[in-house]
């Protein structure tokens, strides 16, 4: 008896997906606002793009609006609030 | 919507939490019922330090530009020391040129607690406070103590 090969055929009508993502800071808070870095800052609506992190040279990382009110104040020379080096973003 | 708040309200609400959940020794502050720009607080003399059994009352004064702007903090009880002027202001240079945004009430505070035991006299707020602690320690002590047991009073 020739055995007879089958293929289940399936059909797939919908799916779910979830995705998550963090900018990979941890669970640090943003020592400028204290909000967790991966939620966002009193300024923002929403984490994700509408309130971004950003690193310093020096290693430092914050919410991009928090950095940029404080640079503000010294636009010159302004400083890191953990390091007090001289602040420059660092490039990616 | 809370999350378009203020951010120096809602910095406050998480200063006060910190403090609440995660105290100092040795100090206390607390907004006022119905403004959270403008809080009280009391530091405790440390201990074993002629400083001992002080409850020195301050008042700190917020803007909309905290944390990016240091409050105004001054003493409300009578206070002789070196860094301290007679209208309780306090010359301290991380309320000054030295602030950073990341400090909050707690760091504040404990640093004014340690300034205590630490003036700096070369930069003077109160001359005759600053002379006696470095001429003369013996008087400079009894001084702070007075002011010691005129706290219990205000």
């Amino acid at each position: 008896m020739e055995e007879k090969k089958s293929n289940l055929i399936v059909t797939i009508k919908k799916w779910h997906t979830v995705s998550s993502w963090t900018w990979g800071a941890g669970d640090d808070n943003c020592g400028i606002c204290q909000m967790p870095l991966d939620g966002c800052a009193p300024e923002c609506q929403f984490p994700g793009d509408d309130c971004p992190i950003v690193w310093g040279k020096c290693g430092h990382k914050f919410h991009l609006v928090c950095i940029n009110t404080w640079i503000q104040r010294n636009i010159n020379e302004p400083t890191c609030p953990m390091c007090r080096e001289p602040w420059e973003f660092r490039d990616d | 919507m809370l999350s378009t708040q203020n951010p120096a309200k809602k910095r406050l609400l998480r200063d006060f939490k910190k403090l609440q959940d995660d105290p100092p020794t040795g100090v206390c502050g607390t907004p006022e019922s119905d403004n959270i720009m403008k809080w009280s607080a009391v530091i405790f003399g440390p201990q074993d330090t002629v400083w001992d059994g002080g409850i020195f009352k301050l008042t700190f004064d917020f803007s909309e530009d905290y944390p990016n702007k240091p409050p105004v903090v001054k003493f409300l009880s009578k206070m002789f020391h070196p860094n301290i002027y007679n209208d309780g202001s306090i010359c301290l240079d991380i309320l000054q040129s030295q602030w950073s945004p990341i400090y909050d009430v707690a760091a504040i505070l404990t640093s004014i607690q340690s300034l205590l035991c630490d003036p700096n006299p070369n930069s003077p707020a109160n001359g005759e406070a600053a002379r006696l602690y470095e001429q003369n320690k013996r008087e400079y002590n009894k001084r702070v103590r007075d002011i010691v047991e005129l706290s219990w009073n205000d």
